[in-house]
């Protein structure tokens, strides 16, 4: 457990250092923003991996539906509440972003409402999973978590569909999209040490979501033989 | 506030989250392995008790 504790912690915090090096002293200055756009890089990154967890829970809590494996169910709770958690981030970002560029915190356009619609919806699914009585909650929050997912495309294409205060599609989005070279060398080393970040943080959680099932049946065991 | 102040608050937060979340999932773990270990006492202690019972 120490181990584990120290080797997480040195990870997560070098994998954070380095990329707030490169994003803060190592990237270039944007010509229009200036400084302040430098939270692009932990913006987008910590918006990539939240919909990438959320992917992980819509496949998970497929798979637990088929086959009602504990450690489907385990995985999917694991990725839905590092999806918020980097979904959250994403949000309060976007909303420090805004203030100096837009002048305002919050706008209700399509990418801004259809991103907060979705941490919401994982909200209340950990809630769900959280307060719900009775033998049938993980099989309700896989359901929910299917359906809920249907959002994440939208949030992906809000952009293209809506005209946006939020801006067009920096990557993919046609002509005058794309970035400088070395702004996107930063991003994508952001990108890959995010992904990772995410990686360690759902593996993390995964193995204390199967810890907790296990006490949960060493409890119910027990019950049944008349010790607890 | 200038806009330093704001790419300041935006990475400090950041940090600051992500964290205080590894700090709750390691917390939380160390609760857990504890209480496993105090229910793995309790049922050996109970099945000793069921074997010899004081009279």
């Amino acid at each position: 457990m120490k181990k584990l504790a120290i080797t997480s912690i040195v990870l997560i915090v070098a994998l954070l250092g380095i990329t707030s090096y490169f994003a803060l002293a190592v990237a270039p200055t944007e010509a229009t923003m200036g400084d302040v756009q430098r939270i692009f890089y932990y913006h987008v990154s910590s918006g990539w991996v939240g919909m990438l967890c959320f992917f992980v829970n819509f496949v998970a809590s497929i798979v637990y539906l088929w086959k009602r494996s504990a450690a489907s169910d385990a995985l999917a709770e694991a990725s839905a509440e590092v999806g918020v958690v980097f979904c959250g981030v994403l949000l309060l970002l976007g909303t420090l972003w805004a203030k100096p560029v837009w002048g305002i915190w919050w706008t209700w356009d399509a990418r801004l409402t259809t991103t907060l619609v979705l941490w919401l919806i994982y909200v209340s699914y950990l809630v769900l999973r959280r307060f719900s009585a009775g033998g049938q909650t993980q099989v309700l929050a896989a359901a929910f978590a299917i359906f809920g997912f249907a959002d994440v495309p939208i949030v992906y294409m809000s952009i293209r569909w809506f005209r946006t205060q939020h801006p067009s599609p920096v990557i993919g989005g046609g002509a005058g999209s794309g970035m400088a070279p070395a702004i996107w060398h930063v991003f994508l080393l952001t990108l890959v040490a995010f992904t990772i970040l995410g990686a360690v943080f759902v593996w993390l959680r995964y193995k204390l979501a199967t810890q907790e099932q296990a006490l949960e049946s060493a409890h119910a065991q027990a019950a049944l033989k008349g010790v607890a | 506030m200038s806009s330093i102040a704001f790419l300041k608050l935006a990475y400090t937060a950041a940090w600051i989250i992500y964290l205080g979340y590894l700090a709750r999932i390691l917390l939380r773990m160390k609760t857990v392995e504890a209480e496993r270990e105090e229910l793995e006492r309790t049922t050996a202690k109970s099945a000793a008790a069921l074997k010899h019972p004081v009279s």
